[in-house]
């Protein structure tokens, strides 16, 4: 039996995560693939950037966080995720069977692409990945406080986009 | 609504699944620029390829930095390359271009010439016991150079 490679190994334990981040971050499923092959194709060029790293998943949340803010800087996705958000925006979230839960996936994709992109990040962080703002901190290079306090002024704007639907199909 | 809640309601949306294709794309990708973990043993066994690919690779690194630089210090060289081979070919140019030398010069190093077959000969001479040049007052040897 072929032994698993150590690029296999990270793929596996960390391409889910990094995707749905990715996703949420650049709503775009072509941009979300670059920049995963770009992070795993860096991975296996330096090897040994992952050489006493304790917390994979934080370092390559990081990686992901930091190649696509260089994209949408090289694009200026910023207003193009704002023109796109207008004629198609790419969910984040898994279809739903349920008609009153693809409602409110729907509102909540809408209503998270609107969070500026620090409080996103943030919001993803903690909500998705089960982050604590200390690792949320290490892996966005930011401090805890900036990282709850903008987890914090995230979860209002989406609590009161969502009031009505969530109040609605409580 | 209660925030606690509402984060627990958020919290329980699935995600999107990444799609299954991806794998093998991204993996294979990644597999052409791997970079080789090899022990010292190992090491010889390194295809010609791979080994083009890691000084490529290593090439790469140190020049993208700062290509205009390099492409600066390449044209430098060229640059003194093309002036060393043109200096190169005008040596032989200006030997062929030389005055041909004087007749009094020609005459003095036949003169010479003559000088050396002589002391020669009579050193030959000598070896082979045969009377030859016997040393004379200076006046004299004056006189057999010139004739």
């Amino acid at each position: 039996m072929r032994r698993e490679t150590e690029i296999e190994r990270l793929y596996d334990g960390h391409a889910q995560s990094l995707f749905a981040y990715l996703l949420n971050l650049t709503r775009d499923e072509a941009d979300t693939r670059d920049l995963l092959q770009e992070i795993f194709v860096k991975l296996a060029r330096e090897p040994k950037l992952l050489a006493g790293v304790r917390d994979e998943r934080a370092f390559l949340i990081r990686l992901a966080h930091n190649a696509a803010i260089d994209l949408m800087r090289r694009r200026g996705t910023r207003d193009k995720t704002k023109e796109n958000f207008a004629a198609e925006t790419i969910s984040p979230f898994a279809p739903a069977n349920d008609p009153d839960e693809k409602v409110f996936r729907d509102e909540l994709a809408d209503a998270l692409a609107k969070l500026p992109e620090e409080q996103r990040a943030v919001v993803h962080l903690k909500l998705w990945e089960g982050l604590t703002f200390e690792e949320i901190a290490a892996a966005l290079d930011i401090s805890p406080n900036t990282a709850a306090s903008r987890y914090r002024y995230g979860l209002d704007k989406l609590r009161d986009r969502l009031r009505p639907i969530y109040e609605e199909i409580k | 609504m209660k925030l606690e809640d509402f984060e627990q309601r958020l919290q329980r949306q699935a995600l999107r699944q990444i799609p299954t294709g991806w794998r093998a794309e991204i993996l294979s990708a990644a597999r052409v620029v791997e970079t080789p973990r090899c022990g010292v043993g190992q090491r010889n066994a390194l295809s010609l390829p791979a080994i083009l690919s890691i000084l490529n690779r290593q090439l790469s690194s140190l020049l993208w930095p700062h290509p205009k630089a390099w492409a600066g210090l390449a044209a430098v060289w060229i640059l003194i390359f093309a002036v060393d081979f043109s200096t190169r070919d005008t040596t032989p140019i200006l030997a062929e271009k030389a005055a041909p030398p004087s007749p009094e010069v020609v005459a003095e190093l036949k003169l010479q010439r003559r000088m050396l077959a002589e002391l020669i000969g009579a050193s030959q001479a000598r070896e082979a016991g045969l009377p030859g040049f016997l040393p004379q007052p200076r006046s004299k040897r004056v006189e057999i150079l010139m004739t």
